[in-house]
């Protein structure tokens, strides 16, 4: 019985999905596998499928069709294609939330707001592919000069009962910002959740170049962070649908891609 | 992973070849003119010359292609405006910085009017080398023309012949229409390889090798190809998932390598290409004749690829196209034309209501030699293959 891996090489974590590739809808999803990048790409797209696979219960030896997304998906060596991020995590969101038309993808670096048409297919999208303006390493700055760690963030920040205002967009200059609010005493909530309000100021503005409109989703990383949610919810006055895969949509997009290609190759008229 | 030693020897072949086609000294053509004395060279811009006349007359005819991306415009921008394409500012540049002074000529084939006023701006400033400009046939259909492009391809053989002390006749004409010959049958096998699988030779690798053909003694990289060849089918690769296509529009001005790689990379596999056209000029091995002449004109003629520089009727330049797709098996068409250049952008248009009509899908680039970042190109294809490959019958329909 054989695989198909999807491979997203981001930019602080690489992901990697398994899919089976004759079960039926609901069914594919064998097993997943999630990896810190590092430096070395390839070598985190390895240990992200060896993970998946392990977790999956299968070998590397059955995968039929390797797709990769990402920043780093050319690195990837052994794919048999590699597709856009926007294409994938719409594909994705769609499997995952089915119905949606607008999806937000956050991930370390980049955030992209997509809009879509029903099949998944990628109609619009715009992205800060500048800086770390809108995206998850802003937070991560923000949490290592308060020496908090990343995952208390949340539960921090939804304490909060007077946001402080970020205004600086850039992540490092942010920095000194927080400094400067922990030096007139704010609380620590009250500046996790300045901070949550300041990236969603800027990935509303994303959604609305896009003109999204709802069923929307939130995919990526930064899905976990229940109180930057509710700030996007507040901003947008829509609902944000979230899903426990949902950090694993890029990877589970390139695979159920690759099971398309993988099907229309076995049924293609040979030449 | 360990490689073997045919991927390993094939690399080294490219690598040569790779560093010799971007060598803007042209140090081992110079090298070749400091050590032997009876060495002659005659530079051929774009898209087509009778090489096998520059040959016969005693003269290996160098492609002189631009500078690409490793030199600056300092000193051809007095001479020409800089609104024009880059091939023309950087092969004059090349000139006007003593790169090309061991050329004994240089010949302009009927292109454009940037080619006409470069030769005329080339012959002013190099008064030692022996430039030309060539008028082809411009009605292909006339009974005049035959007669006349022979009478011309003499004409240049006397000249260049007359000024490297050698007499062109049929058998020494002939012997290098056949070098010339084995050479282009070779090339051909080469992208016909490519074609089948993609992956096991890259577009880069594969214009280089063209390339490269441009600057060598025909016998000489003949047997290279002969080693590529026989080296390829042992390469270890892996098959990969993409498109294929078509590029049109690169007949004169060369993309730069790096810029080939994002084509590769987004596995938007370019399977036929018009790609340094003039050394692939004649799109079928020409018919034997025992008239020398005449197998070249009738090759000019009857065997050369629709191109606009060929003069050729536009609804027979898109027939041709479309043939080739067919003939490719290719899922979509690359326009991939240089700024300013004026020729490849009349076709654009006439192809592109053509490719609409039949629903073809299509994307078209700019390129100039300077470019120095590809990631938005490569976005672009990438785009474009999954365009095709998970939803090509929305976009189609």
């Amino acid at each position: 019985m054989s695989t198909v891996l999807g491979v997203d090489v981001g930019s602080r974590m690489t992901k990697a999905v398994v899919l089976d590739v004759e079960a039926a809808p609901g069914r594919e999803i064998l097993g997943c596998g999630k990896v810190y990048t590092h430096f070395d790409l390839a070598d985190a797209a390895r240990r992200a499928a060896a993970a998946a696979l392990e977790d999956a219960g299968r070998g590397a030896g059955e995968v039929a069709y390797l797709s990769a997304t990402g920043y780093g998906r050319y690195q990837v060596a052994d794919r048999d294609l590699q597709i856009t991020e926007m294409t994938c995590h719409a594909r994705g969101a769609v499997e995952l939330m089915p119905g949606v038309v607008s999806v937000i993808d956050v991930g370390a670096q980049n955030a992209r707001a997509i809009r879509l048409a029903p099949s998944g297919r990628v109609l619009q999208f715009r992205m800060n592919d500048k800086c770390a303006s809108g995206a998850g390493r802003f937070v991560e700055r923000v949490a290592k000069a308060l020496e908090i760690d990343l995952e208390e963030v949340s539960g921090l920040a939804l304490r909060a009962e007077q946001p402080c205002e970020i205004s600086s967009i850039c992540a490092v200059l942010a920095e000194s910002e927080v400094i400067n609010h922990v030096t007139n005493g704010a609380s620590i909530p009250d500046i996790l959740q300045g901070t949550h309000v300041s990236i969603s100021d800027r990935l509303a503005s994303l959604v609305r170049q896009v003109g999204a409109e709802e069923p929307f989703a939130l995919t990526g990383g930064v899905s976990r962070n229940e109180a930057l949610v509710r700030a996007l919810e507040e901003r947008l006055e829509m609902r944000v649908q979230r899903h426990p895969l949902a950090e694993y949509a890029g990877a589970l997009g390139a695979a159920l891609l690759g099971r398309q290609r993988l099907h229309a190759r076995a049924h293609a008229v040979p030449t | 992973m360990n490689r073997g030693a045919p991927s390993r020897r094939l690399d080294g072949i490219l690598s040569a070849a790779r560093d010799e086609v971007q060598d803007v000294e042209f140090t081992a053509l110079r090298e070749r003119k400091r050590t032997d004395p009876d060495f002659h060279a005659v530079g051929c811009f774009p898209v087509w010359v009778p090489q096998e006349v520059v040959h016969a007359a005693g003269a290996l005819p160098v492609a002189v292609w631009g500078g690409g991306d490793r030199i600056e415009i300092e000193r051809a921008d007095a001479r020409v405006q800089s609104f024009i394409c880059s091939i023309s500012r950087s092969t004059l540049e090349l000139g006007l910085t003593d790169r090309l002074d061991f050329l004994d000529g240089m010949l302009f084939g009927s292109l454009c009017d940037v080619a006409r006023n470069l030769s005329g701006v080339w012959a002013r400033n190099f008064p030692d080398q022996y430039v030309d400009y060539l008028h082809y046939p411009q009605n292909l259909a006339s009974p005049l023309a035959p007669g006349y492009l022979r009478e011309d391809l003499m004409r240049l053989a006397r000249e260049l012949g007359g000024r490297f002390g050698v007499v062109v006749d049929d058998d020494r004409l002939q012997a290098s229409i056949e070098l010339y010959e084995g050479l282009r049958a070779r090339l051909r096998k080469l992208a016909d390889l490519r074609s089948a699988e993609p992956w096991r030779l890259s577009l880069e690798e594969l214009q280089v090798l063209v390339r490269a053909a441009g600057r060598r003694d025909p016998a000489e990289h003949a047997a290279v190809l002969d080693e590529v060849l026989d080296l390829l089918p042992e390469r270890e690769v892996r098959r990969q998932d993409g498109i294929r296509v078509v590029l049109e529009g690169s007949f004169c001005e060369q993309p730069s390598l790096e810029l080939l790689r994002a084509f590769d990379d987004a596995h938007c596999f370019v399977v036929d290409a018009d790609l340094a056209r003039g050394l692939r000029f004649f799109r079928e091995p020409l018919p034997p004749d025992d008239d020398p002449w005449r197998r070249l004109v009738d090759g000019f003629l009857h065997h050369a690829e629709a191109s606009i520089v060929r003069h050729v009727a536009p609804h027979e330049r898109t027939a041709r196209l479309l043939e080739r797709i067919e003939a490719a098996d290719a899922d979509g068409v690359v326009f991939c034309t240089a700024k300013f250049c004026e020729p490849a952008f009349y076709d654009f248009v006439l192809h592109k209501r053509a490719l609409e009509e039949r629903k073809v899908p299509f994307m078209a680039v700019e390129f100039e030699e300077k470019m120095s970042s590809f990631e938005s190109l490569r976005t672009q294809a990438e785009t474009f293959v999954e365009s095709i490959l998970f939803f090509s019958e929305e976009v189609v329909g």
